[in-house]
């Protein structure tokens, strides 16, 4: 996978996903539960209900995931759900952890 | 062919340009810091740095130290220097350097002020002024881009780093790796999760298998030592403002080097051998991979942040880039390069990158960034073991 290094946002996009494989945004502003958001990944948009309130720059699932499940931003791995987060939930240290140095 | 971009510099003797003429005063010893910032204060616009150890380094530390006191005081931003320190013989060595690469400067050991922290004071400010004077008459003069090395950086990154202010950085890193000069990443603990990226950018095999091994130590390290990495990197700002991991941190950590070939990893305050792209292996904690930098001969830092961040160097002028917003709007005497508008889609990172280019020739070639305008800066060299 290559770095994305153009991905300057786009006006009018509420979220921001980097590649099409990630399963998160990153809101661009904060949003309240309920809200429908645009989420501009690449050349395409699309729209997600927000099912809680996400802080700025914090990121929302674009998809259910089971514990386990990889999260992936960049297209890259991130870490994995360490519970069952749903679309539209905050994804955050309190549902996801690192792969990495881990004992 | 288009004409190369030029700055204004100070050629130096050993043929490397300084964008700054500083009379530094340095302290080679932990029993003259003091000393070393009284003379400093005395002296209009003399840079400081003190290092606190002394006798008892052993190993890699004793290495690192003399290693980084030569790079520091042979710094190309450094017009002159005056040594002060308890210990004779390191002052000499450093001296040898200082003088091997034709830097005026001045040593002054306790033991030629008769242990006496007042006497080292009057001497020694004595000998600052007048490498001062010597120095207020050289001139700039116009010097290739291909002449900078740049350390990139970042601290108190938020998820608007990875986003905008790190790929825009990618691009001057693009940039000045493609017209001759040199970029150096550090930060070994962020590139843990986008170490495939990088090592798919090395130059051979072995670069590829030494990024790796680099990152594979520091993982072995926090294992070792039992540290949980949630709230230690990403640190408690990391997290509270958006970053869930390491992995994360470093995906957008990483498009601060651009897309340029990795010409090899460098031990940390090892100059880079060659132009082109560089990666030094280091710690994460900004004031001391800014010093890894430094001492390898960084004559300018891009320092992105999300959230803001006032360190700077006191030698290589601190160049700070955000992208959040809110960041952009508060911290109007800490931000040298406001790239919000990229994050809110109203400009292009091409557009962005323009601006920066020009903004950092500027900063070369004389104006002042905020870090130096406010006296932010300061040197921390690593240490790596226990002292005796």
């Amino acid at each position: 996978m290559s770095m994305p290094m153009t991905h300057a946002t786009v006006a009018g996009a509420d979220a921001l996903a980097l590649q099409p494989t990630d399963n998160v945004a990153t809101v661009l502003r904060p949003v309240a539960a309920g809200e429908r958001l645009i989420v501009q990944c690449q050349g395409t948009r699309s729209e997600l209900t927000a099912m809680q309130a996400i802080p700025f720059g914090h990121k929302i699932s674009r998809q259910t995931l089971f514990e386990g499940d990889i999260v992936r931003k960049y297209g890259e791995a991130i870490g994995h759900a360490v519970a069952a987060i749903d679309q539209g939930m905050h994804v955050h240290v309190h549902n996801m952890r690192s792969n990495r140095a881990q004992r | 062919m288009p004409r190369q971009p030029e700055f204004l510099g100070y050629h130096r003797p050993d043929g490397r340009i300084g964008v700054r003429n500083l009379l530094l005063v340095l302290s080679c010893g932990g029993l003259t810091g003091q000393t070393a910032r009284r003379i400093a204060a005395a002296i209009r616009g003399a840079a400081v740095i003190t290092m606190p150890y002394g006798a008892g380094l052993i190993g890699r530390d004793e290495t690192v130290q003399l290693a980084s006191l030569c790079g520091l005081a042979g710094h190309p931003n450094v017009g002159a220097v005056l040594l002060v320190g308890d210990n004779a013989r390191l002052l000499a060595k450093v001296a040898t350097h200082l003088t091997a690469i034709g830097k005026p400067h001045a040593a002054f050991s306790l033991d030629d002020c008769d242990h006496d922290a007042l006497t080292l004071t009057d001497r020694g400010l004595r000998a600052a002024a007048r490498l001062a004077r010597q120095i207020s008459g050289q001139q700039r003069a116009p010097a290739a881009v291909s002449a900078l090395c740049l350390g990139l950086e970042c601290g108190r990154s938020d998820p608007s780093s990875g986003l905008v202010a790190n790929p825009l950085t990618g691009l001057i890193a693009d940039r000045l790796v493609d017209a001759g000069g040199q970029a150096m990443i550090g930060e070994t603990l962020e590139w843990m999760g986008a170490e495939h990226l990088l090592a798919a950018r090395a130059r051979t095999p072995d670069v590829a298998v030494a990024l790796r091994d680099a990152v594979r130590a520091r993982e072995g390290l926090a294992v070792a030592v039992g540290v949980d990495l949630l709230g230690n990197n990403p640190g408690p700002t990391n997290i509270a403002s958006g970053l869930s991991s390491i992995e994360e941190k470093a995906l957008g950590n990483i498009a601060k080097s651009g897309s340029r070939m990795f010409e090899g990893v460098i031990g940390y305050g090892e100059s880079p051998p060659a132009p082109g792209l560089w990666a030094m292996d280091g710690a994460a904690y900004s004031p001391e991979s800014l010093t890894g930098f430094v001492a390898a001969g960084a004559q300018l830092l891009l320092f992105t942040t999300g959230v803001g961040n006032s360190y700077a160097s006191a030698l290589a002028p601190t160049i700070k880039i955000s992208a959040n917003p809110t960041s952009a709007r508060v911290l109007h005497e800490q931000l040298d390069f406001d790239a919000s508008q990229a994050f809110l889609g109203r400009a292009t990172l091409s557009d962005m990158a323009d601006a920066l280019f020009d903004e950092m020739l500027d900063i070369a070639s004389g104006k002042a960034s905020w870090g130096e305008i406010l006296g932010e800066g300061d040197e921390v060299v690593s240490r790596f073991g226990p002292a005796l």
